[in-house]
């Protein structure tokens, strides 16, 4: 019996395999296709204080191996989730409720108003903040601290996940902010931004022109990415960015990750979480591996 | 909804541009009309969402435009005998009530095949009325589907076959005659905005099925989104693809 269990800031989740947020909602569409209670957790939707409509469509467009989405954030807010969603979601697994903002102002408020409701927060960085001219909180190593000591400062008991952006100098730096701010885990990649274009009409594919790049074909990335904040920082970190199948899983294990997230895969196969937990654990049984957690890390560089 | 391996039956070339895929899924597919289904397409991360335009026990038949490089490939190579991944059925689709006696449909271009599964579920209960509209006589296509209906006519927008003209101006030219309860139809949003615009006067009730480019399918991701004219956002695939034509076009 191969243990799939991984403990994450003191919480423990069934198995390593978590849906990205934004890919599935708050789980109850997929819900209909199987019982998401079989995953490991599940990063909601990205949540704001007050509800949002979002881009103008299209919001999605797609490319040789990876997709482009600019959804923007469209969600009911953060008080709808609570009195609607929540309570259903966290009956089936681990929440880690995504939360957004424009102003430091606003991750204080929704780390506030969710402390102690889920069983992670995880702070998405990418977006602009208003008050400093619109750069992402995620790109410069100062604000990255600066937001993630915001935010920790307003949870007493729910630990802290920050999602770290890739449109940085360096990912390593942007790691080890987040954790001098006081994250108690790192999630990454989030999307690189990328532009898709319609040469007929000579027009961008995304009504916002630019959008998030994910899906298979950014994988290299992100796993290089992920190597380098997990041997930057002292926290776990959880690994994302082009996961199709278990073998993908493992390799960011291996690269330092504790957990893995699953997002554009979601859109091609409906069962693409269950198939790779289901794969992870046939893969540990053939090589002998008892406990998924003992991979994290296991991959040797050349020196 | 089910997440399926389908066997490919069939998949060939109705017109120059249009190809019908006929595949088998393990078990029967209840399907209502105007349902959709997300076709994954190797080597593409995006499933295609198209309308089923047959549904007979777990055979499956959609038609689809080659547009773009996904439908394409789908059409080069989904041979007989191959599998392919499918989520299906998908959407609310076109819903007659008890007392809705008589149908319209009007159907521009590949607008025609989600018209057909409605087609097929109402003829036997229903008056249904078709109006389908293609660019020419080359690109005519479904006749022996269409001909089920009690009525109505096939258009061609140069006159070369049948009414000469839009599938609105032919249904516009005998709609006081055949006096329909309930109008679906699924085609370019220039041709529902104006078929929209024409029932509003006559205040007939319509329904209208939109397209827009997709992530899951299931309403879980946010990408398809149409604005309604009060200004809430609604998921194509999930709220839709069906709506209430004034909700659309006002």
């Amino acid at each position: 019996m191969v243990d799939l269990s991984v403990n994450i800031c003191g919480v423990e989740l069934k198995n390593p395999v978590i849906p990205a947020s934004g890919t599935f909602g708050f789980g109850r569409e997929f819900n209909e296709i199987y019982d998401i209670s079989v995953l490991g957790g599940v990063a909601t939707k990205g949540l704001t204080l007050e509800p949002r409509a979002g881009n103008p469509v299209p919001r999605i467009a797609e490319s040789k191996g990876v997709i482009l989405n600019s959804v923007g954030l469209q969600n009911p807010g953060v008080e709808s989730f609570i009195e609607n969603d929540l309570n259903w979601l966290k009956n089936k697994t681990r929440v880690l409720a995504n939360v957004a903002g424009k102003t430091l102002s606003d991750y204080e408020k929704i780390c506030a108003r969710l402390d102690g409701m889920v069983d992670f927060i995880e702070l998405n960085i990418s977006c602009p903040n208003v008050k400093a001219g619109g750069m992402a909180f995620g790109i410069k190593p100062e604000s990255v601290k600066e937001v993630t000591h915001v935010a920790k400062s307003a949870l007493k008991k729910t630990p802290l996940i920050v999602k770290l952006s890739p449109n940085v100098e360096s990912i390593a730096r942007n790691a080890i902010a987040a954790e001098e701010g006081g994250a108690d885990c790192l999630s990454l990649i989030n999307t690189i931004t990328g532009l898709a274009v319609d040469i007929e009409n000579r027009r961008p594919i995304l009504a916002n022109n630019t959008g998030g790049v994910s899906g298979a074909g950014v994988k290299p990335i992100a796993l290089r990415m992920v190597y380098e904040a997990a041997h930057a920082v002292n926290i776990p970190v959880i690994g994302m960015g082009g996961i199709t199948c278990a073998e993908d899983a493992v390799e960011f294990l291996m690269a330092g990750a504790v957990a893995v997230q699953v997002g554009t895969r979601n859109f091609k196969n409906s069962r693409a979480c269950p198939d790779i937990i289901e794969g992870l654990r046939g893969w540990c049984e053939r090589h002998g591996v008892e406990k998924v957690s003992s991979l994290t890390g296991t991959l040797k560089f050349y020196q | 909804m089910r997440e399926v391996i389908a066997r490919v039956l069939e998949n060939a070339p109705i017109t120059e541009d249009v190809f019908s895929l006929t595949f088998c899924c393990e078990e029967e597919i209840p399907v209502r009309a105007g349902q959709f289904a997300m076709i994954g397409v190797s080597g593409f991360p995006l499933r295609r969402p198209i309308a089923i335009c047959k549904a007979e026990g777990e055979r499956i038949t959609v038609c689809y435009r080659l547009k773009g490089e996904g439908t394409k490939r789908m059409s080069r190579e989904l041979k007989p005998g191959e599998n392919l991944s499918v989520l299906l059925p998908l959407g609310n689709g076109f819903y007659a009530a008890e007392e809705e006696r008589r149908i319209a449909l009007v159907g521009g271009g590949a607008g025609v095949f989600p018209l057909i599964s409605a087609l097929r579920q109402y003829a036997d209960k229903k008056q249904v009325f078709a109006y389908m509209g293609f660019k020419n006589k080359e690109n005519l296509c479904m006749e022996h589907e269409i001909y089920r209906a009690s009525g109505g006519l096939i258009a061609t927008d140069d006159g070369s076959f049948g009414f000469h003209g839009s599938a609105v101006a032919a249904f516009e030219s005998e709609a006081d005659k055949i006096k329909p309860e309930v109008v679906f139809s699924c085609g370019p949003l220039p041709m529902m905005r104006a078929l929209a615009e024409y029932t509003k006067r006559k205040n007939i009730k319509t329904f209208v099925s939109l397209e827009e480019r997709m992530g899951c399918g299931l309403g879980a991701c946010l990408v398809c989104i149409c604005e309604k004219t009060n200004g809430e956002h609604a998921r194509v695939c999930k709220d839709g693809p069906v709506f209430d034509a004034r909700e659309i076009f006002g």
